[in-house]
């Protein structure tokens, strides 16, 4: 879906979401699929900055550089580790797919093995390098994974937000349910809630700083917390740079393998 | 141990200014200080003891860009060796690339297993016990890769013949040699440095949708030498008393495929290779060069999945010898399986993994556990062991070489 339609298709349902509001509140669904189709940008790139932080304090930094892009099947993004020093060249790459149901495509570089190899993305539940952020909790979930509801309005650093419960409907998922206060304003997750398979809450992530950059809402700066191990892991987004015309030939072994 | 602390501190002095002239000129230097300890589970006695030094150094400017990797190592004691392990020049195109220098050179979709992989000779004087890394050695020539969409196409030429190294006869790792007595070794035949001896590699890939494919093929010397029979004596009621044999490296082809696919929770791979009038050693006394070219074929299937956070993967391996003969010292076909289990623990700071290949005919096996720790984002320590099943085969003829080893690594 190009990005024409994406915001179309926004526009659409922010207008459908202001109207419906007049007469009742949008559902869980309407929300989270607003906040799915919110404008993105055509592509985007930037240096990703995440440090994690353990029980004790002692925090661990890494710097990745990433571009991402919209296209006719999908989405695709390119990471590229800068530092430390024994992770550096270490590249991933994930093309996702608008089409309901299509798994993810993809791949891992290590510049020891010098050879680029495809990996299940069957893990999207596990950590990613290390962080308290799963592969899942980076990408944009679709929204018909899920089951929403809206459960009222709270207002989050002075903003008005819708507050969605989201319950995933393969029940092999890692949470048993999110909880996500999504800005009116912005469409925008600005605070979420997971919740384990027990039901206890787990993690908290929540925007630090977001930025309007060329009409498209950014975020810079966003926090997951794992309440249960008292471990944390920030992550800043810098040098953003928003519709340069990446191509589509840009997401590719020569780029995972030669670098950014 | 003075001599090699003399040599660390040049090279971070050296590194210490590159990294200055970094700032201001795209120049980085990056690399590592290793030292590994080894000792054998039967005697307790050292069989790896190791300090390695490994620098990255690299300069861009503009489209084109230098990479060298200087290495020194200090082995079993022996005086710092220094080793340029790749140093060549990258120019980038809009839609090519042209690399032209010492480089190592990785085809292939399978772990630890090289059956499109023909590009890069090996380094097997320790047998599979150093890193893959450090497995493979690097050629030189020019390579330039073209690209037009997901297709790219390799083009490789390599003027320089790089030989496989192979273990020494003194050596834990002394290869069986195919003949029924102890010969007497010939100065090796090796291709000379001339247009004509040069080698070529073609590599077309597609990486795309739900599939990658390559397409691979070869016109090349051999890595590993035949031995070919110069002299024999045949003494009546005794039998073969005497034998000379020379090393050669001789011309041969490849063709091969290689693909990986995603099908539900499985990432499926696959990688199949012809190699045309490949020799095989045979014996002496059936046949007068003490070899006979048959075309070979390898191939391999495999699968990788994840299971709770256990990465599992297995592949296996055949081999086969077409049209072959009774007088062959290789059987026909053989039957090699691989398995792999990895997992990270403490946020990504402790690895564990288990590589083991397995020789099913006769059942033998090399079971390689790893467990590495980072105590910080430089400093990593890491154990492991070699332990090598049954009496026979590619792994049992190793049984006594069963060893266990620490080891600690500083990066920068």
């Amino acid at each position: 879906m190009n990005v024409f339609a994406k915001r179309t298709i926004a526009t659409l349902a922010a207008a459908l979401i202001s109207v419906t509001a007049m007469a009742a509140e949008p559902s869980g669904a309407d929300i989270m699929q607003a906040v799915y189709e919110r404008p993105q940008g055509k592509d985007l790139s930037g240096l990703l900055t995440m440090t994690l932080v353990d029980a004790r304090g002692k925090e661990r930094v890494r710097s990745i550089k990433q571009i991402s892009g919209n296209f006719a099947a999908g989405d695709k993004k390119l990471m590229v580790f800068q530092s430390p020093a024994d992770v550096r060249g270490t590249s991933f790459m994930n093309w996702s797919y608008d089409a309901e149901g299509k798994n993810d495509d993809q791949w891992i570089y290590l510049p020891a093995l010098k050879r680029v190899k495809r990996i299940s993305s069957e893990g999207r539940g596990d950590s990613f390098m290390g962080s308290d952020f799963t592969y899942d909790d980076l990408g944009a979930r679709h929204p018909s994974e899920d089951t929403h509801k809206t459960t009222g309005t709270e207002s989050v650093d002075g903003e008005s937000c819708w507050v969605v419960e989201s319950v995933p409907k393969d029940t092999k998922n890692l949470y048993s349910r999110t909880v996500t206060w999504v800005s009116k304003e912005k469409n925008v997750g600005l605070k979420r809630d997971y919740y384990d398979k027990r039901g206890t809450l787990l993690k908290t992530l929540q925007i630090a700083k977001i930025e309007s950059l060329s009409s498209v809402w950014v975020i810079r700066q966003t926090e997951m917390k794992n309440v249960q191990k008292n471990t944390s892991t920030r992550m800043e987004f810098s040098d953003v740079v928003i519709d340069s015309g990446i191509a589509e030939d840009a997401f590719s072994e020569r780029a995972m393998t030669r670098g950014l | 141990m003075k001599r090699y602390a003399l040599i660390l501190t040049a090279a971070i002095l050296v590194s210490a200014a590159f990294a200055t002239l970094g700032a201001e000129d795209g120049a980085t230097l990056h690399g590592y200080g290793r030292t590994k300890v080894g000792a054998l589970v039967n005697d307790g006695s050292y069989f790896l003891t190791e300090n390695t030094l490994d620098l990255r150094l690299s300069y861009k400017t503009g489209d084109a860009s230098f990479f060298a990797n200087p290495v020194l190592y200090e082995r079993e004691g022996t005086v710092a060796l220094p080793d340029l392990r790749e140093a060549y020049i990258d120019f980038k195109g809009d839609a090519f690339d042209l690399r032209v220098g010492k480089q190592q050179i990785i085809w292939g979709k399978g772990d630890g297993v090289f059956i499109t992989d023909i590009v890069s000779p090996k380094d097997l004087s320790r047998f599979l016990v150093p890193d893959f890394e450090e497995l493979r050695l690097a050629v030189t020539g020019a390579r330039v890769d073209l690209y037009l969409g997901p297709n790219s196409l390799e083009l490789v030429w390599l003027p320089w013949f790089t030989p496989s190294v192979a273990p020494g006869a003194d050596t834990l790792w002394a290869p069986v040699l195919p003949f029924p007595i102890t010969p007497t070794f010939a100065a090796s035949s090796t291709p000379a440095l001339a247009l004509e001896n040069g080698e070529y590699f073609a590599k077309y890939s597609f990486m795309g949708e739900a599939f990658d494919v390559s397409l691979i093929g070869g016109w090349f010397w051999n890595d590993t030498p035949a031995y070919a029979v110069t002299a024999k004596t045949f003494t009546p009621s005794v039998g073969l008393t005497a034998l000379t044999v020379r090393p050669e490296y001789y011309r041969t082809a490849a063709a091969g495929i290689a693909a990986s696919g995603a099908l539900g929770p499985f990432v499926l791979r696959a990688e199949g290779a012809w190699y045309g009038s490949k020799r095989c050693q045979g014996n002496p006394m059936t046949y007068a060069l003490g070899y006979a070219e048959k075309n070979a074929v390898q191939y391999l299937v495999g699968a990788d999945f994840s299971v709770e956070g256990f990465n599992f993967g297995a592949q296996f391996i055949q081999d086969l010898i077409l049209e072959h003969e009774a007088g062959l010292i290789e059987d026909a076909v053989k039957n090699t399986a691989t398995f792999v289990v990895a997992k990270t623990f403490l946020r990504d700071t402790l690895t564990a993994e288990i590589f083991t290949y397995v020789g099913l005919d006769p059942l033998n096996a090399l079971i390689k556990p790893k467990l590495t720790w980072d105590a910080s984002d430089a400093l990593e320590f890491f154990a492991g062991a070699y332990i090598f099943l049954g009496t026979e085969g590619d792994f049992g003829r190793y049984d006594d070489n069963d060893g266990v080893y620490i080891g600690a690594k500083l990066s920068f």
